[in-house]
């Protein structure tokens, strides 16, 4: 079966013609438009973390992803899996995590309305972990400037019977320069609430902030965003770097 | 609460910068003028406006939107060309953001 999935993705990869979901400018944020009708794209995602506080930690996350644009403004991703490297001075290894499926509906276009919006609906499920993701997604489009924003609420159950549970709000902002046709520079800010058992007792606020670039070219796009944590949370990583390489199919 | 205030600000100056005298970065609507200029290309009013939203919607799913200007009447058809397999455009669809363009540059 595998075996199979790979032929089908490397046979669309490389069939013409190439429909393309999208480039992203940004890695932490989503952009509003969606991808076009019966467009679809492979979507590889590698997230490093470094955690230092109180014990030196680092983790490698992985996400193979598939878009699809169902119509104009509906498009549907399926995350054939997410699965991570982690390493402490005790041990280290990979793990697969969870599959999701992703569904997002375009409202209004950044350029010809005031903002550009989508909807967001997420449902993710692996190992001893169930997850609801909503998101609103904000755009708009200046000329050669992207500016996103999203506003995110997600609930976690995890652990033995998902009695864990956790529920996180978060704010992203990004915006993105178009300093020539094939690549962009900018910035990413996002702000995260952590509610432990749905409470806010521990008052647990994370806000990261770095540079973005975004290279494209021909079907395929390249965007890396590296964020260094302002706030001093224990637990939460000092530094995290994210890459997405999309390959339209 | 430093956070908030930082991300209050970011947001404020995104609204100040949308409602402020910033010119208009959406290509220009299909009015009756611009109709009449497609009339002499032997386009139809409805293909020069299924022309402008296909050019509004796909092509910022790669990148920002060009302005019409940006590139001269013989320059388009073959940059159309090149983007219309990424962008999933249907023969018809790309000839009519073809139409669109080019009518757009003649007025």
């Amino acid at each position: 079966m595998k075996k199979f999935l790979s032929l089908w993705i490397l046979t669309l990869a490389f069939s013409a013609p190439i429909s393309f979901g999208g480039v992203r400018h940004f890695t932490f944020l989503y952009e509003a438009p969606t991808s076009a009708r019966g467009s679809a794209e492979l979507e590889n995602w590698v997230t490093w973390k470094r955690t230092t506080d109180p014990a030196r930690f680092d983790q490698v996350d992985f996400r193979h992803e598939i878009e699809y644009g169902v119509t104009d403004r509906f498009q549907v991703s399926v995350y054939l899996a997410d699965w991570f490297y982690e390493a402490d001075s005790e041990h280290s290894g990979f793990a697969y995590s969870d599959s999701a499926i992703e569904l997002i509906y375009n409202l209004t276009n950044p350029v010809d309305d005031p903002v550009g919006l989508s909807i967001y609906g997420e449902l993710r499920a692996g190992d001893r972990l169930v997850e609801l993701e909503s998101k609103l997604i904000a755009q708009k489009n200046f000329g050669p400037l992207i500016l996103a924003y999203n506003a995110t609420l997600e609930a976690v159950w995890e652990g033995n019977d998902l009695i864990e549970r956790e529920g996180e709000f978060s704010q992203a902002l990004g915006a993105s320069y178009e300093i020539s046709p094939p690549i962009s520079v900018g910035v990413e800010l996002l702000h995260e609430f952590v509610f432990p058992e749905w409470r806010d007792k521990e008052k647990i606020r994370n806000f990261f902030v770095g540079p973005n670039v975004s290279y494209r070219s021909g079907n395929w796009f390249v965007t890396v965003t590296a964020l260094a944590q302002a706030t001093d949370t224990e637990g939460e990583p000092d530094f995290q770097a994210r890459t997405i390489f999309g390959i339209g199919l | 609460m430093k956070q908030i205030g930082i991300f209050a600000a970011a947001i404020i100056c995104l609204v100040d910068l949308s409602s402020c005298e910033t010119p208009s970065f959406a290509p220009p609507p299909v009015t009756a003028e611009l109709a009449r200029t497609g009339a002499r290309q032997h386009v139809e009013i409805a293909t020069l406006r299924e022309g402008r939203v296909l050019f509004v919607s796909r092509c910022i799913e790669c990148h920002t939107l060009p302005a019409v200007s940006s590139h001269s009447a013989q320059e388009w058809p073959r940059l159309i060309d090149e983007m219309a397999g990424r962008a999933n455009l249907k023969p018809t669809e790309r000839e009519a953001v073809l139409a669109y363009i080019l009518a757009v540059r003649t007025q």
